[in-house]
């Protein structure tokens, strides 16, 4: 479909300023949050707002500006920090384990419920989280639980199932089964061509996939509302909204920690966005 | 690495990174009690640092016998309400004395989780105390805590542009407010006559009160606590004055989303005459943290407070009660120690300590006479009549559920999208129902 | 949605029976270790999703208060339906989804057709578009939030300019409902897009050239080759999205600071903030989750005639 000439020079210009249009909007907020974390509260404070940043807050500390050295210098938002990175992670791992195996065995083995289990698999992402947080609620007291990592982790796995899942179905079936075929005349059992030809074959797969569980794990909002209880559990999405003492809201503390969650996403994002967008379309629109 | 050496390593390094003491859960094992001779005291955060200096003191002075561990809890008083439900109901003791808010006690003691404190902290104690932070200590005829320091809605003015317009005195009314408000903001290009909390919140819910209060309604009957009694022409006045706020035009409609913050920095960009806000806001006047265009050696005389008005000239004025207390949790099995740690907290010298490191107004009248006290702290002196005029919200078990349906009702109120007449008997029938809610027995 | 083909040669045509061929999978070790394989994500499913919910409706039949359980009936029910919160809740829910979705959907397909084309460029223009999709809703919500200040913000200064707003916008539920929906749509119509770009790519290129050998010109070309051929990608895209704005929680969350109510915010306040609705809140968790189905079954549904119909 590439390089189809446009028909008119107006329809060129029109079709690259809606692009550029689309780009615009598109990092509008992210720069202009990126503005509000390094000016003075008195600019924030202007009736008129500026757009370009003009007196940076650099008062606290001559190379840094205000708003991050507060929130680098908060033992809760280094603490949540820590926690986003705890629950993502251990998240990601499990459902890496537990769903390259149902991806395996979707993509490579016939039985007869193979495409109920798919289905199922599918459908959880289409299910309301917020339908069983009361009765976890209850049930995570009942085991004492409730404000742990464990309280999060577990309901977020359901939910981050689906998504590994289907990435790596859709990476396994990219992957020609000739060579485990060749392991298993060998004398390889399924499990041994599972993680001795295929996990090897499909690496950079799992580590999109992973990438992408943990993304998701990281956004979540939900259930880290509900089951942590305070600043020793708590992750980024949920201290964010509460970067504020008892009566104060600092709005540059709140736009440099929305920057500093954000970054390493953009970054992640831009660099794998090729393998992002094959995998994720790929898994979609299966 | 094993996968369960694995999460170990996890969470020792959580738990090597939480800065929140030793009783602070590694994030996988629910949170326990301390070590035997140590307390645990749970509280929000301090900026200040005085919190934990004057439990240094309490440790040092007890030489090991008691050690106090301060647990800090989250900042938003509503997320840390949550937190001790959520701990009082699994039943684990997590804590032993709790810096609870005003609002808490009644909620707390209804389920059994407060240690009654009636013999404790006698009668002979409580005689110097201001009422209302005693008042929302009591719960079916027993104390529960002990206050601890006192907050007060209080009206901050603009004493210089009053006197460039020929105004002698603040307004006493509401009715006197807008006028002035308007008639000085106009004259001075000034974007707002008033500014105060009309948000959807906590902060909502205790400007409304105080309109309601000011208009000589009550929320609750004083006598029988279970009965609501909004429904009044008087709280109707009040709500009416509330709705003027932004109707007449002396606030502009953003007021309905102003919580401290927002009223405060209007105010310090010096584009409002009046604010109602906290004894807080008198120290931030100078801050430059927070962003003040005020001068720093001026402003203490271009900016006076004094009390709220009311709604026709005469009737009693009422402050809105904020502030904390002490409380002890039932389950804990180091009670006597505990009250050690609070009757130390409650000396005088602590008190004073608090007063001037912190701006904690005293809950105790004797400080506001003291006149080397006042030298030292001058907001005794300013917030006086503010915190001798306080009441407390409604006193009961499910006061938060209260709280949200009046926030939710305050706020359309400001915003006109009810009636002051709809709002009380909204509010009349949403409450008494929450009052009429079974309260959980809590000897079962 | 389309699902894995059961068919193994030979087998399904031989008119073995159901139970047949079950048996036969748990005769060849293959096989069973495939349901080895799948059985621990089915346990995580049922523990964690399928009990939860069969919990969640006992509960709605009961009240809970302060950990007392009582039979209820439908008194939950019946209160949720009266509470002029919960009908808001519907109302705005409703208004957020129809708009976002249908807003999503005509940008995205737009802006997929504009990348589809092919231009320099193409690659960051896609990377770009994948950056708001990765961010935190809530940290998004909060982002906008501080936009739409009535000090210094520049979405209520520029809103206010061009008179689209009288006040501030975070003091009206319903000027925040659509700046909701205006986060939402910056937010997720890039990842729409991508979406419907996934299913252009695999249109062939000589369908279009048939299309204008017989004299079709790109309006035609839209209606009469894409949208046919997109209507799979189209059905999953709009089932993702409208369920998921169906249950949206985080972003009026954090937009309206906890003020303008959704089903979710429901739930959430009755389960979680207050002391005596935590059943109310469980009963419209129930409603949510039925009405899911029941916008999930009509988007299958739509998909199924169309596959029946393309037969």
């Amino acid at each position: 479909m590439s390089g189809k000439s446009f028909e008119s020079p107006w329809q060129r210009i029109a079709f690259f300023t809606l692009i550029a249009l689309f780009i615009v909007m598109t990092l509008f907020p992210m720069l202009y949050v990126l503005k509000i974390s390094v000016v003075t509260p008195e600019e924030l404070g202007r009736a008129i707002p500026t757009l370009w940043p003009r007196d940076f807050d650099t008062t606290r500390a001559p190379y840094f500006f205000t708003a991050y050295e507060t929130v680098f210098s908060d033992p809760i938002f280094k603490q949540a920090l820590v926690n986003s990175v705890v629950v993502a992670g251990i998240t990601t791992v499990i459902c890496l384990i537990v769903g390259s195996v149902a991806a395996y065995a979707l993509a490579r083995i016939n039985f007869v419920f193979r495409s109920s289990v798919q289905s199922l698999i599918l459908a959880i992402s289409f299910f309301p989280a917020v339908a069983i947080i009361a009765p976890l609620f209850l049930q995570f007291q009942t085991f004492g639980i409730i404000g742990t990592y464990w309280a999060m982790i577990i309901p977020d796995i359901l939910f981050a199932l689906p998504l590994t899942v289907f990435l790596l179905l859709a990476y396994f079936r990219e992957l020609p089964a000739g060579l485990e075929e060749a392991a298993k005349v060998d004398g390889a059992n399924i499990w041994q061509a599972f993680y001795k030809i295929t996990i090897p074959l499909s690496a950079p797969g799992v580590v999109t996939t992973g990438m992408l569980t943990f993304i998701f794990a990281w956004n979540e909002f939900l259930f880290a509302n509900t089951f942590a209880l305070d600043e020793t559990t708590q992750p980024v999405t949920v201290v964010i909204p509460q970067f504020a003492t008892t009566y104060t809201t600092d709005f540059g503390a709140q736009a440099a920690a929305a920057v500093v969650v954000t970054a390493p996403l953009v970054a992640l994002v831009l660099i794998f966005q090729r393998r992002i967008v094959s995998g994720l379309t790929a898994g979609a629109a299966k | 690495m094993p996968r369960r050496d694995f999460l170990k390593a996890a969470g020792a390094g959580v738990a090597g990174t939480a800065l929140l003491g030793s009783t602070a859960c590694d994030g996988f094992t629910p949170a326990v009690e301390g070590t035997s001779n140590s307390l645990v005291f749970s509280f929000g955060p301090d900026d200040s640092g005085v919190v934990q200096a004057v439990i240094d003191m309490f440790n040092k002075k007890m030489g090991g016998k008691i050690t106090v561990e301060y647990r800090e809890m989250p900042a938003d008083t509503g997320q840390y309400f949550d937190k001790l439900r959520t701990e009082f109901q699994s039943g684990v003791v997590v804590n032993d004395v709790i810096g609870a808010d005003v609002i808490w006690p009644a909620q707390l003691a209804a389920n059994g989780w407060l240690e009654p404190l009636d013999e404790l902290f006698t009668e002979e104690m409580q005689s110097d105390y201001i009422s209302a932070p005693l008042d929302t200590g009591r719960y079916n005829d027993k104390i529960y805590s002990v206050p601890w320091y006192a907050d007060a809605g209080m009206l901050y003015y603009r004493k210089d542009l009053l006197d460039k317009n020929g105004i002698k005195s603040p307004p006493k009314t509401w009715e006197e407010l807008y006028d002035i408000g308007a008639k000085v903001a106009g004259a001075e290009g000034l974007g707002y006559g008033y500014v105060g909390q009309g948000a959807e919140y906590e902060g909502g819910v205790c400007n409304g009160c105080e309109f309601v209060w000011n208009g000589g309604g009550e929320i609750q009957d004083p006598k029988d606590l279970a009965k609501i009694v909004i429904d009044s022409p008087e709280a109707m006045a009040g709500l009416e004055a509330g709705q003027k706020v932004v109707s007449s035009g002396v606030a502009p409609v953003a007021f309905a989303t102003f919580k401290e913050l927002e009223s405060l920095t209007v105010f310090l960009n010096q584009d409002a005459v009046f604010m109602r806000n906290w004894p807080f806001a008198y120290g931030g006047l100078a801050d430059p943290a927070l962003g003040t265009t005020f001068d720093p050696k001026k402003v203490y005389e271009q900016v006076l407070v004094t009390t709220l008005p009311v709604t026709e000239a005469g009737q009693e004025n009422f402050a809105c009660l904020g502030g904390w207390t002490f409380a002890i949790n039932a389950l804990s099995s180091k009670k006597e120690q505990a009250w050690e740690f609070i009757k130390f907290m409650i000396t005088p010298e602590i008190r004073e300590t608090f007063t001037i490191d912190r701006a904690a107004m005293p809950p105790e009248r004797s400080f506001y006479e003291d006149k080397k006290l006042i030298k030292e702290q001058p907001l005794l002196e300013v917030a006086k009549d503010a915190i001798a005029s306080t009441k407390p919200r409604p006193i009961h078990p499910y006061y938060s559920d209260m709280s949200l349906r009046m926030a939710e009702s305050f706020n359309e109120n400001i915003k006109s999208e009810i009636s002051p007449q709809q709002a009380i008997s909204t509010l009349q029938t949403q409450m008494q129902r929450i009052a009429d809610t079974n309260v959980p027995n809590p000897n079962i | 949605m389309s699902v894995a083909s059961d068919a193994r040669p030979g087998e399904r045509g031989s008119g073995d029976g159901f139970f047949a061929r079950l048996r036969g999978d748990f005769a060849n070790s293959e096989r069973r270790t495939g349901y080895t394989m799948v059985s621990p994500s089915l346990l995580l499913i049922l523990v964690i999703g399928a009990w939860p919910v069969i919990y969640a409706i006992w509960l709605s039949f009961q009240r809970v208060i302060a950990q007392e359980t009582s039979f209820a009936g439908l008194d939950n029910y019946a209160t949720m339906f009266s509470d002029p919160r919960f009908h808001s809740a519907v109302i705005n829910t409703s208004i957020f989804t129809v708009l976002s979705v249908a807003l999503e959907f005509v940008l995205g397909v737009g802006i997929a057709l504009a990348i589809n084309r092919g231009f320099r460029g193409q690659g960051a223009t896609r990377a770009i578009a994948l950056i708001p999709w990765a961010f935190p809703t809530v940290v998004s919500a909060i982002m906008w939030r501080l936009m739409y200040q009535q000090t210094g913000g520049i979405m209520q200064y520029i809103a206010e300019k061009i008179q689209l707003v009288s006040g501030p916008i975070l003091a009206s539920e319903q000027a925040t409902l659509f700046a909701a929906v205006f986060v939402d749509v910056w937010k997720t119509t890039p990842f729409v897009a991508l979406l419907l770009l996934a299913g252009l790519q695999v249109i062939p290129g000589d369908v279009y050239e048939a299309a204008r050998v017989d004299g079709a010109n790109a309006l035609q070309q839209f209606k009469s080759v894409t949208l046919p051929l997109l209507k799979p990608a189209i059905v999953v895209a709009l089932l993702f999205r409208t369920l998921d704005a169906w249950r949206v929680f985080d972003l009026f969350w954090a937009m309206s600071d906890r003020t303008v109510e959704s089903l979710s915010t429901y739930v959430f306040k009755g389960v979680r903030i207050s002391q005596t609705e935590f059943s109310l809140g469980d009963a419209a968790a129930v409603f949510i989750f039925v009405t899911s189905l029941v916008i999930a079954a009509f988007f299958i549904r739509g998909l199924g005639s169309q596959s029946a119909g393309e037969g």
